[in-house]
């Protein structure tokens, strides 16, 4: 066992200073090259700039393993036309993984991170989305942004605990006016252009401001069941610092649990979460978020063999609300106490799928606004496939979750070559 | 007198031809049974390399590598699968993993480890196509076949060696075929041809096995084809590194394994 420890953690130190390709054991190599192009279809977007993407990108994927651990590293080069320096280098993966004890493992690095059941909705992952990507037709690979974390799980015969350590808040990538506008409250409008370039202000790069998330998770027969933890802060910069005039990210824990499971020829999921907003936990300053509890039901089923459709309700309930609603300035717009969400997604598979047709809506019948992707991709061979798709924002007001985007309609194109 | 023997021996006659009759079913049943467990249960348990390549009506071919691993639980019964993706490209070091359940839904798994993300499938639908091939996921894991009467129609010879030939229509309607016919090989009782019809009679698929290597003291089809005869298209799977009886594990199917390939198994 002492071996085992000794021999882990050499590789670990042998694996920061070896390129990967001179260790012993499998080395593999692969990737793409994508170039996506997108425009806005609203006449009146106050953005810098027209295109909402015009970018190529060339990922480098590798992955080595031996008998003790395990490398994978996922490196993006973006040319960007619109960004001055037009060239950006990510790392988008980059981590080790080792097992110990024969049932400890260990994931350390940069790393995507996801867990929940829920379609699009989050309610107990608490990682990095980059809600960017998501809006202007990157692959759904985007959609999460990669953390620099510690994962450690434990297969107990009881079920696996999961702990994820974030030394450095991670916050989620939102659109800054920069391609994308926004709603910003104090301008009282949404807003794009270098005079709005936006930012959240962090949390200070302390040991006290690091994420925490924790899980628990095990099967009940042929039902996955979870429980769920998190203490950090808001990944959206939800609050407002008045003096400052500066939005940042307030203290936020989330207790949670989940379900999933077959049923009716499909899968159901159930997913809750009480969102303890720590710097307003009487909730009466209004501008921070109020504690709230989100609660999610979803079903998903074939409807031949081609046709997959799902369905998902949403809502969130403000826990004091009367405490919000009275502190709330003269002409402040007061939020429901209420929140309700509808999602549905079909994925029609045509031409021995080769083809591939989507639609995604969100809509809120309690903000009354609405955000729909929609994206055909064909295979033309087995490395080179063609896309085309639309993002749609829609909203009564211009202040609400999907309402602030809706000058950002936009469409792309997109192609790939894997090799 | 004479009407009462002439009765009995009809009834005795009767009795035999109908007895004859049942063991011409049981034996289809027996053969159809044997030839289930020897392709989809062969050994305790195995893995394998597989190459993939399909090909459309205008003669485009796409190809698909995994390696895949097997558990059978019980013989005939229970049994857990796990794939793991190598190309193409879009696809590489995805994971898939299924406990088929004869007497219920089976429960499907698919990591995409891009986005970290454990999906659960809905597997009401046997007849989906695998990874866009022209098998669907009954011709991967194999159609029980309890599910199925069959009947002995003759015996044949198929490319040159002695066959059974046999044929199941569903006891329930089905709507993976109305009726089919299994051609086993008399010497090894393995399927090495079977034709689908629908419900118009009409052909409509055919698989086919090319090849059988010994591995093992196994008899294993290595390269296996199924024929769309409608679509005229068709799809051929090549088995390749084939190790049968190597102790998988059964936690090897779980989601540990499922995000983290178990490395003894899949380089």
């Amino acid at each position: 066992m002492k071996k085992q420890i000794i021999l882990s953690l050499a590789a670990v130190l042998v694996f920061m200073v070896t390129p990967a390709s001179l260790l012993a054991g499998e080395t593999y190599l692969g990737g793409f090259v994508q170039g996506l192009y997108g425009g806005g279809l609203d006449r009146d977007n106050p953005t810098s700039s027209e295109m909402t993407a015009s970018e190529t990108r060339l990922q480098l994927r590798m992955e080595s393993f031996s008998d003790a651990a395990e490398f994978f590293g996922r490196l993006d080069f973006v040319y960007d036309d619109y960004y001055n320096p037009n060239t950006e280098l990510e790392l988008r993966e980059g981590f080790v993984k080792f097992r110990m004890f024969q049932n400890l493992d260990f994931k350390i690095g940069r790393q995507i991170i996801n867990w929940g059941t829920a379609d699009l909705i989050f309610i107990n992952d608490m990682f990095a989305k980059d809600y960017r990507s998501f809006f202007n037709g990157r692959d759904d690979q985007y959609l999460k942004a990669p953390q620099n974390a510690l994962r450690v799980a434990w297969y107990s015969p009881l079920g696996t605990f999961s702990g994820i350590y974030t030394p450095r808040f991670t916050p989620n990538r939102i659109p800054t006016g920069e391609r994308l506008s926004y709603f910003n409250p104090l301008a009282g409008q949404i807003v794009g252009g270098e005079p709005f370039y936006f930012e959240g202000r962090m949390p200070e790069a302390k040991f006290k401001n690091s994420e925490i998330a924790a899980r628990f998770s095990r099967y009940v027969g042929s039902a996955d069941i979870a429980l769920y933890f998190y203490h950090g802060f808001y990944k959206n910069p939800t609050a407002l610092d008045m003096v400052d005039s500066m939005a940042y990210y307030p203290r936020l824990n989330v207790y949670g649990a989940s379900m999933r499971l077959p049923l009716l020829g499909g899968i159901v999921w159930l997913e809750s979460g009480y969102y303890d907003s720590r710097d307003d936990s009487d909730g009466d300053n209004p501008l921070i978020p109020n504690s709230t509890v989100s609660s999610l039901v979803g079903f998903e089923r074939q409807l031949n063999s081609n046709l997959t459709a799902n369905l998902q309700y949403q809502n969130k309930y403000m826990l004091d609300h009367d405490v919000y609603a009275d502190h709330l300035p003269p002409q402040a717009v007061e939020m429901d106490e209420m929140y309700h969400l509808v999602t549905s997604r079909l994925t029609q598979l045509l031409w021995m799928e080769t083809v591939t047709v989507s639609a995604f809506g969100f809509y809120s019948p309690s903000e009354e606004d609405f955000y729909g992707r929609f994206s055909v991709s064909y295979k033309y061979t087995d490395a080179l496939t063609l896309s085309a798709g639309a993002n749609i924002f829609d909203g009564k007001e211009e202040y609400t979750d999907f309402g602030r985007f809706q000058k950002n309609d936009n469409v792309y194109l997109k192609v790939t070559y894997g090799y | 007198m004479n009407f009462m023997r002439t009765l009995s021996i009809t009834a005795v006659l009767l009795l035999i031809g109908t007895a004859g009759l049942f063991a011409q079913d049981n034996q289809a049943l027996d053969l159809m049974k044997q030839a289930h467990l020897n392709l989809y249960y062969a050994g305790d348990d195995g893995v394998a390399e597989v190459k993939m390549t399909i090909v459309n009506s205008k003669g485009k071919e796409r190809q698909r590598e995994f390696a895949m691993l097997r558990l059978d639980l019980e013989d005939g019964g229970r049994q857990n699968y796990y794939t793991y993706f190598r190309k193409p490209s879009d696809v590489s070091r995805l994971t898939f993993m299924v406990h088929k359940m004869p007497d219920a839904s089976d429960n499907r798994w698919l990591y995409i480890p891009s986005v970290d993300l454990v999906k659960r499938i809905s597997a009401d639908d046997k007849n989906s196509s695998f990874v866009g091939s022209d098998f669907t996921y009954e011709d991967v894991s194999g159609r029980h076949w309890s599910e199925d009467n069959h009947k002995l129609l003759r015996e044949d010879t198929y490319n040159d060696r002695p066959v059974y030939v046999i044929e199941s229509i569903p006891k329930e309607s089905y709507k993976g075929f109305a009726r089919k016919v299994t051609f086993i090989d008399k010497e090894y009782v393995l399927p090495v041809r079977e034709e689908y019809y629908d419900k118009k009679d009409e052909l409509v698929r055919i698989f086919t096995v090319e090849k059988i290597e010994t591995i093992d003291d196994i008899q294993t089809p290595t390269l296996r084809k199924i024929e769309n005869v409608q679509k005229n298209q068709y799809t051929t799977v090549e088995f390749t590194n084939i190790d049968y009886n190597v102790n998988i594990k059964e936690d090897v199917f779980t989601e540990r394994f499922l995000k983290n390939p178990p490395r003894e198994f899949i380089k």
